[in-house]
């Protein structure tokens, strides 16, 4: 009979710690794999894609409003040919097939006289056409005299992928930054959620006795409270701001945070690790920062995971109500809230935010999800 | 157990004392006031409506004289609606919101705790994927993106069912459904959790050794453990919904008392804020020793003496 | 004359299907119950034992599978459907199991739970079980079962817990009951109450019974025949006086010699006293916070004296309850108590955490349970350093890990394995880590709070030899606290016998082994020691 000593050639020399089999377990979590990748996507689209949209998220198109999405550019080809046809018709001249390319769009003219290059300026004068030129056939500058050319106007042409919105913005321009400010309302908010949280849990779970009852009366006096009833008045009182949205959601997450790391300090505290240590001699600060932070981690970690899909729920339901963010800034919150008085005739108005919002919401939750499998892992 | 009921309720005086006293303070000061969002009155009515209102007394003042009728009963005149008191206003509107509530929180109550069990008891199956995808949809949609889609869509588009307002059974279904369908998705992921747990107990393989039906294990082993956290999660469930929901009510265009809240904290009228805040406080603290109780009867190892 | 076995179990095989693969619990075993005799599985943790009852009776977790055949009177149970399989659980084969505690619903009345099974396989009317019960608590000696009969699970103590679950197994008059380790988790006075009430009954109904349980002595006592098994096989059976007489296998002649050996000298009379604790006193007080029941106060430990020379070994023992742990921790100033506590000349009894930190490295503690008292989240280096990082602060990191790799050493750990973490060990392994961290600061007393219960028996007696080596080079004082009466014999030369709280007796270990004076001893040693046969074994 071997002693239990003996160790297999085979076994690294560097341990697995619970958080790299953790990590593992993770990765093996397609699901919340996917999630990650997802979260990662839109965090990143948040961030830079406003720089990268050629429309800015405030700026108005008032020749725009509540345009359809659409892959192809505004204005669509069918709605060129008969402006380009019309401007023309006041120059009068015959007008051959009128042919869009991109941004420029060509129509042969002809006409008994010779064309007399001012013509032009009809061209010129129209909102949508503008860098007018009569050309030759071969693309010159038109001849001396000649009867027939070539017409050649730029038109600006737009792209509004997502539509525009009810003044005429850019609607995908404004979902960026809408999953800008929402990401970063909620993760903000949890985090702040998060100190607050767990500092307050900590100290209440690791003095105990009456120190701790009387912390977590508190917390229950506040779970009382409506949240509704503090953001409200918070946003009242100091006016819509951005800061202020987020230190008021964070400011009603807290509680839950507070109780579950409290009630993990508990636990740990009866841990015999904990007395172990104490038998060491290892002073308070040092137990707290060496072995109950760490081993509360755990619970923690996918709470967090929790909580910002929450925030940004909360954040949305605040904008829903008109309490959010101000305007030009905007939040997939606002945005739905747009969406939804628009609805009819405009769905893609709701459609596009929901989907984002509900796209991000769900990738969160597995992401939770799998964390929780991964830390705590039990038969599924 | 009687003398622990009784402790508790008078734990809550002191709770509702300091809700309200926050409260009071918080919204007083705010600036602005429920006379700015009106054209400029004349200043001798402005005089007086001050004074009949007590406006002209110091904070601490008025604050005394609200405890005062608060103790009463009386949860003084709405600002903005000047012909109502806050008590009408809440006799018309409470009713209302208790109806959605309360049926929204049976239905919820009833599905969510059987496809949690379903899918408990069927894990891993397409049963089990189907209802937590569900149940995970249902939770994080919000409820100001399901309630437009369903009024649209039914009420506009099928023109089954009234698009809002209140009145008939049919008005009914859709602020209902739309109430319903998150928390059908929490209580179906909690039981499911807990079925889940509850049938890997121990007392659970004693019921399968000794031979008993697996209807028996379940319905009486596994279930009753298993609605303990779904219990637990009632209390602050049930307070919120029976308080109605602002969006739902706003969309729906229904008459209960959910809208108050905001429209109150806007338009700076005071004492409907304050009566919203003590009538959600109430119910709080009522639900909450609600579950304590249903739960003490259903584990008998936490019994309060 | 030959009888056709109750329980034939041919080739079978249990399999778990886990993240990190397929887990072959049970290899291919055979089995024989005859009617009315007791069989006794043996084996350590992880050998298959208990494992086999749960292929057979239907109650694998989800991802376990059986194949081959257990065939009950020449039914086929494994693949059996569930509708057939109820009609033989709990009425013709029954089970108790290990966890008195969790065993038996919580929500429920004793009564009902009882009379549910009576219900459902014997058709009785609701009155009719109810009367059958309280006979049955009656039968299995719970007192007053008529007003007992509507307790819950939680009102009653572990023993009674387990006497309503024999009451259940006999309700439908089996033809065969398999107890799983019935008795493991209860204190040795009761398991002895529980053995004999099994051998009662037994006699009194003649139902076969299979005993699974990883203690030889029960094994011995109480069975006919028995199965040695390891690693998912059975190494030996035969007739239980037979194999214990001339064991074949080197398993089962392991296992037999597992009884920790040797003795402890008493110490020189002029050694000094290095920890002594006068009518110390730990009362801990009833009303917590809003919710929890005032239950007034405990006196886990009610003036008691000790005193700890240089060298000596003090053995505390008692069963759960006494307040031995409690009057350990007293003593190293862990728990607030009164009475005074002096280390060497020093007087510590108000010693607050400050005045004992620079004591603690003199004063160590070594616990029961090796997987909750290493922290999950720290190396074994972090483990075993952490003192050292307290106590010697200047000390470098490169020093902290020499003395790291010397400790590991010295309790026979391979000292490349410190980079590791503590899930990644066996029991024993992280017994000697938990070791390794007291013996590092060098201390003067250890005291050792069960350090062996947790542990298998073969790995318990290592721990043993290891903590006598370490007492001899270093010259310590053993403070040993334990309810395993085997171990502190070989282990302490001073015997103190602890209940509720209070010394029962005391005294050198040969007097009290030998000669104890109290009843209570007396009832102890009676329950623990191979001494009185339980039962006689079955004549065929």
């Amino acid at each position: 009979m071997t002693t239990d000593t003996a160790i297999p050639a085979e076994f690294p020399p560097a341990g697995r710690s619970l958080g790299q089999d953790a990590w593992l377990r993770l990765r093996r979590n397609r699901a919340a794999v996917a999630s990650a990748i997802v979260l990662l996507l839109l965090a990143f689209a948040g961030i830079v894609g406003p720089y990268l949209t050629p429309h800015a998220y405030d700026r108005i198109y008032p020749q725009y409003v509540r345009a359809p999405a659409s892959l192809e550019a505004y204005p669509k080809e069918d709605a060129i040919v008969p402006a380009f046809q019309r401007v023309l018709e006041r120059a009068r001249v015959e007008i051959g097939e009128v042919e869009v390319s991109g941004t420029t769009v060509r129509a042969p003219v002809s006409s008994g006289e010779p064309l007399d290059p001012r013509i032009v300026r009809y061209v010129d004068r129209s909102d949508l056409f503008s860098n007018a030129r009569l050309e030759g056939e071969d693309g010159n500058a038109l001849a001396e005299g000649a009867t027939s050319g070539v017409m050649v106007a730029n038109v600006q042409r737009l792209r509004f992928l997502f539509g525009t919105d009810a003044n005429g913005r850019d609607l995908l321009s404004r979902i960026l930054i809408g999953i800008r400010i929402s990401l970063a309302i909620g993760v903000l908010a949890s985090t702040m959620a998060l100190l607050l949280g767990v500092t307050y849990g900590a100290i209440a779970g690791y003095l105990g006795g009456r120190i701790d009852n009387v912390m977590m009366r508190v917390v229950d006096i506040l779970y009382s409270l409506p949240f509704i009833f503090f953001v409200i008045l918070l946003v009242v009182f100091f006016g819509r701001s951005f800061v202020l949205i987020f230190i008021a959601i964070g400011c009603t997450e807290w509680l839950d945070m507070a109780r579950i790391v409290r009630g993990q300090t508990l636990t740990i505290k009866r841990q015999e690790y904990v007395q172990a240590a104490e038998a060491l001699g290892v002073s308070d600060a040092g137990i707290v920062r060496r072995h109950i932070i760490p081993n509360a981690l755990g619970p923690v970690v996918v709470f967090v995971t929790l909580l910002v899909p929450k925030a940004i729920l909360l954040e949305s339901l605040l904008s829903f109500l008109g309490l959010g963010v101000q305007e030009p800034l905007t939040s997939l919150g606002l945005l739905i809230a747009e969406g939804a008085s628009n609805m009819r005739g405009a769905a893609w108005l709701l459609i596009y935010p929901a989907v984002t919002l509900t796209a991000i919401l769900f990738a969160l939750n597995f992401l939770g999800d799998g964390l929780r499998d991964a830390l705590d892992p039990k038969d599924r | 157990m009687f003398g622990y009921v009784l402790r508790r309720l008078a734990g809550a005086v002191p709770t509702l004392f300091i809700i309200v006293t926050i409260a009071f303070f918080m919204i007083r000061l705010a600036p602005g006031g429920p006379f700015d969002l009106e054209r400029a009155l004349d200043p001798l009515i402005m005089q007086n409506l001050e004074r009949a209102f007590n406006f002209d007394k110091p904070l601490w003042q008025q604050y005394l004289i609200y405890l005062g009728n608060l103790a009463q009963g009386d949860l003084g005149p709405s600002f903005t609606r000047r012909d109502f008191t806050v008590n009408d206003l809440f006799r018309t509107g409470l009713p209302v919101s208790i109806q959605l509530g309360g049926l929204a929180l049976a239905i919820a109550l009833v599905v969510g705790v059987f496809l949690g069990a379903l899918a408990a008891l069927r894990q891993n199956s397409w049963v089990d994927y189907m209802v937590v995808g569900t149940a995970t949809f249902g939770i994080t949609i919000p409820t100001f993106v399901i309630a437009p889609t369903l009024s649209l869509f039914f009420g506009v588009m099928m023109g089954w069912l009234p698009a809002g307002g209140w009145g008939t059974w049919r008005h009914m279904v859709l602020p209902i459904a739309t109430l319903a369908l998150p928390q059908i998705a929490i209580i179906a992921r909690l039981t499911r959790g807990a079925t889940i747990e509850a049938l890997r107990s121990n007392h659970v393989r004693t019921a399968r050794a000794y031979g008993l039906p697996s209807y028996v294990v379940v319905g009486v082993h596994a279930l009753r453990g298993a609605i303990l956290p779904v219990v637990s999660y009632l209390g602050p469930t049930a307070a919120a919904l029976l308080t109605g929901s602002v969006v739902v009510e706003t969309i729906f265009g229904i008459p209960g008392i959910g809208r108050y809240f905001v429209q109150g904290a806007l338009g700076r009228d005071y004492t409907l804020v304050m009566g919203t805040v003590v009538v959600i406080a109430c119910f709080v603290i009522l639900f909450n020793l609600i579950v304590d109780i249903l739960y003490a009867w259903l584990d008998p190892r936490v019994r309060y003496d | 004359m030959s009888q056709e076995a109750i329980l034939q179990v041919r080739d079978l095989h249990v399999e778990f299907e886990t993240n990190d693969g397929t887990v072959h619990a049970v290899r291919g075993i055979d089995l024989d119950v005859m009617p009315g005799e007791t069989v006794a599985i043996v084996g350590e943790s992880g050998s298959g034992k208990s494992q086999t009852t749960m292929a057979i009776m239907g109650l694998l977790a989800s991802n376990g599978r059986a194949r081959g055949s257990a065939k009950y009177r020449g039914q086929e149970l494994i693949g059996l459907p569930e509708r057939k399989l109820n009609r033989v659980r709990g009425e013709k084969i029954t089970m108790i199991f290990q966890e008195p505690m969790t065993s038996l619903d919580p929500l429920y009345r004793i009564g009902r739970q009882i009379a549910e099974p009576i219900i459902h396989h014997r058709g009785l009317s609701a009155k009719a079980a109810r009367a059958r019960a309280i006979e049955l608590l009656d039968l299995v000696g719970i007192p007053d079962p008529a007003r007992r009969i509507d307790s819950y699970p939680h009102e009653l103590s572990g023993g009674q817990r387990q006497r309503v679950m024999i009451a259940m197994a006999l309700a439908n008059d089996p033809d065969m009951l398999i107890a799983d380790e019935p008795t493991t988790a209860l204190d040795v006075t009761i398991q002895a109450q529980i053995l004999a009430l099994l051998a009662d009954l037994q006699k009194k109904l003649g139902m076969a019974i299979a005993f699974i349980t990883h203690d030889l002595g029960i094994v011995k006592r109480f069975a006919d025949r028995v199965y040695v098994m390891r690693g998912g096989e059975v190494v030996e059976q035969g007739a239980t006086a037979a194999l214990f007489a001339a064991p074949q296998h080197p398993y089962t002649k392991m296992l037999l010699a597992a009884e920790p050996t040797g003795r402890k000298q008493p110490v020189a009379a002029g050694e000094p006293t290095l920890l002594e604790g006068r009518d110390v006193e730990v009362v801990f007080g009833g009303g917590g916070g809003w919710f929890t029941r005032s239950a007034g106060e405990v006196r886990a430990v009610d003036g008691v004296s000790v005193a700890l020379r240089r060298g000596q070994t003090i053995g505390i023992v008692g069963e759960s309850g006494s307040g031995k742990s409690t009057l350990g921790r007293a003593l190293l100033r862990l728990l607030p108590s009164e009475g005074t506590v002096r280390f060497g000349d020093k007087d510590i009894s108000g010693a607050d955490k400050r005045a004992m930190r620079p004591l603690r490295r003199q004063l160590q503690l070594v616990f029961q349970d090796p997987f909750g008292s290493l922290s999950p989240r720290m190396t074994v280096g972090q483990v075993v350093t952490e003192g050292l990082k307290v106590h010697e602060p200047g000390l470098p990191a490169r020093e902290r890990d020499r003395r790291a790799i010397e400790a590991l050493k010295e309790v026979g750990l391979d000292p490349a394995m410190r980079n590791r973490y503590p899930h990644e060990f066996s029991g024993g392994q992280r017994q000697r880590i938990a070791i390794a961290r007291a013996m590092i600061l060098k201390p003067s007393v250890v005291v050792l709070d069960e350090p062996t219960s947790a542990l298998d028996r073969s790995v318990q007696k290592q721990i043993v030899d290891l903590l006598r080596d370490l007492q001899k080079a270093h010259g310590l004082s053993y403070l040993f606290i334990s309810h395993d009466l085997a171990v502190v014999r070989a282990m302490a030369d001073h015997i103190i016998v602890m209940k509720s709280g209070r010394i029962v007796e005391e005294g050198p270990t040969d007097a009290i082994f030998d000669a104890p004076r109290e009843p209570y001893t007396q009832a102890l040693m009676a329950a623990a020691i191979d001494g009185t046969p339980f039962r006689q074994a079955v004549q065929t």
